[in-house]
């Protein structure tokens, strides 16, 4: 069974289409490139298709905002699936 | 009384004195919200005026609440679909003029600040809905709509921010200089309000008139005269807005209350989806986060296969919305366009090249000092050029154009 991470990891690649991404914890939307906006919404979509959730707006909002990184989206999906 | 007016300081003064020095939790809550009713107190003018404020502000705390106990979707699209209809017929839209009776829109009620309540009110009622709210009180709520420091013109700030200061309401400044930071942003906000955009704005009057007056017998200098008037208005809307901002945010600092940054040097940006995110960036989130990522994540929901290219249709609705929301007058519906024009432009620029160059080849393209500059020399005119439709005398901005494309164009 796949862990959380690497669901999420794939995602990442599928969306942004590079198979080369390697995220941790510490990554943020300044380190990849093409993480923009719009592509921060396809990520979100993509991610409530693969784990059957739903985002908030606000939580959108935050996973966008300065200090988040992908460790913020990890804690934010596991609190979901729980 | 507005922010930079010597009542307002003196009082700012004064209260922000007295704050540090009360123990209690509540008494400091109490004295803040003294202040908040007696600014507002300042700007009802009339019963009528004041009933229609208490309705529209009573009426979020009471959807939000009513959306905690049951989120259904269908309510708050019913109380947005009112709420946005009484601001539209509130501010006296100049469309409406059309669709509705003359009479609808002969009131004489006047509520400050209701562009900003409309915000916050459709972001609180949200948030309740998605689960997002867990504490909402009415004592906190309506200290959040009616906050002084952002009553007037924002910053947008969201209601679960604000909660986390309110509820803990205390001096937030560490030392001496977090103090002395917090009191020269304010006298910096008041030089930039009172001297630099007061100037900008006096040199802009007196320019567009004698523009105006000389255009068609005019000698070579009015070019020089034409973009001086294109800068001044942009850099006299900047200093003021973030003149203001400064105080605000300097202000609310020293009782106990954070509020989100405003500006961060929008001139340098090299686009104009960038430049809404330094320029009134509360707004720029707001429109993003309340307007376009639901209508791209509708869109893309719906019809994944034409997300990307309809993409640009999104950008433009958010940012025509965001121009519109600004005035009621139909300058700003150029104001609007104009905005919604620039920032899918610039997505659809950017997709362009990815599609030509790759991602390499876009990085390439972004790390050119010389593309850089004249990105942000194309932006600051396309900048320049929007605000240019800023004030509302709509007949003055066209004739200035008008006279400027048809003797020099």
């Amino acid at each position: 069974m796949q862990s959380v991470e690497n669901e999420i990891q794939e995602v990442f690649c599928e969306v942004l289409q590079d198979d080369t991404l390697a995220l941790t914890e510490s990554t943020t939307a300044a380190d990849v490139d093409g993480w923009d906006s719009l592509i921060h919404i396809n990520l979100i979509i993509a991610l409530e298709r693969r784990f059957g959730i739903k985002f908030a707006t606000a939580e959108i909002s935050r996973l966008n905002s300065a200090g988040a990184n992908v460790g913020t989206l990890y804690e934010l999906v596991h609190k979901k699936i729980r | 009384m507005n922010l930079c007016s010597l009542e307002f300081l003196l009082l700012l003064l004064v209260a922000s004195a007295v704050f540090p020095w009360i123990a209690n939790i509540r008494l400091r809550q109490s004295l803040l919200a003294m202040c908040n009713a007696g600014l507002l107190y300042s700007f009802v003018p009339g019963l009528s005026d004041g009933l229609c404020l208490g309705l529209f502000v009573a009426s979020g705390y009471v959807i939000a609440s009513l959306l905690q106990v049951h989120p259904h979707r269908w309510i708050l699209g019913l109380y947005v679909t009112l709420l946005i209809s009484a601001f539209l017929v509130l501010k006296k839209y100049e469309f409406l003029a059309v669709l509705l009776p003359a009479p609808v829109l002969s009131h004489t009620i006047g509520i400050v600040g209701l562009s900003y309540m409309l915000f916050r009110q459709i972001h609180v009622a949200v948030d309740a809905l998605q689960g997002q709210i867990k504490d909402l009180s009415l004592w906190t709520y309506l200290n959040y709509q009616l906050n002084l420091f952002g009553l007037l013109a924002g910053p947008i700030q969201r209601y679960q921010d604000f909660a986390e200061d309110w509820n803990r309401l205390q001096p937030l400044a560490a030392d001496s200089y977090d103090l002395l930071r917090a009191y020269l942003r304010i006298f910096l906000g008041v030089i930039k309000m009172v001297v630099v955009s007061n100037f900008c704005l006096e040199s802009y009057e007196s320019l567009s008139a004698v523009f105006v007056d000389d255009a068609y017998r005019s000698t070579g200098k009015n070019v020089v005269k034409f973009f001086m008037l294109l800068y001044l208005y942009p850099t006299y809307l900047y200093f003021n807005f973030s003149g203001y901002c400064d105080i605000a945010i300097g202000g609310a600092f020293l009782f106990g209350l954070r509020m989100p940054e405003n500006f961060h040097a929008p001139f340098i940006s090299r686009n104009m989806i960038e430049f809404w995110s330094r320029w009134h960036m509360t707004l720029g989130m707001w429109i993003r986060d309340y307007v376009f990522t639901p209508l791209y994540k509708t869109i893309a929901g719906h019809w994944p296969d034409r997300a990307s290219s309809l993409a640009f249709l999104c950008y433009f609705v958010a940012l025509f919305l965001a121009g519109v929301w600004h005035g009621a007058t139909w300058n700003f519906v150029i104001f609007g366009l104009l905005n919604g024009v620039g920032v899918s432009a610039a997505k659809l620029w950017e997709t362009l090249l990815l599609r030509r160059r790759g991602r390499r080849g876009v990085n390439a393209y972004l790390e050119s000092r010389a593309i850089r500059a004249l990105a942000v020399a194309g932006t600051f005119h396309f900048v320049c050029l929007t605000l240019f439709f800023f004030p509302s005398d709509l007949r003055r901005s066209v004739n200035i154009l008008t006279n400027f494309v048809t003797r020099f164009g």
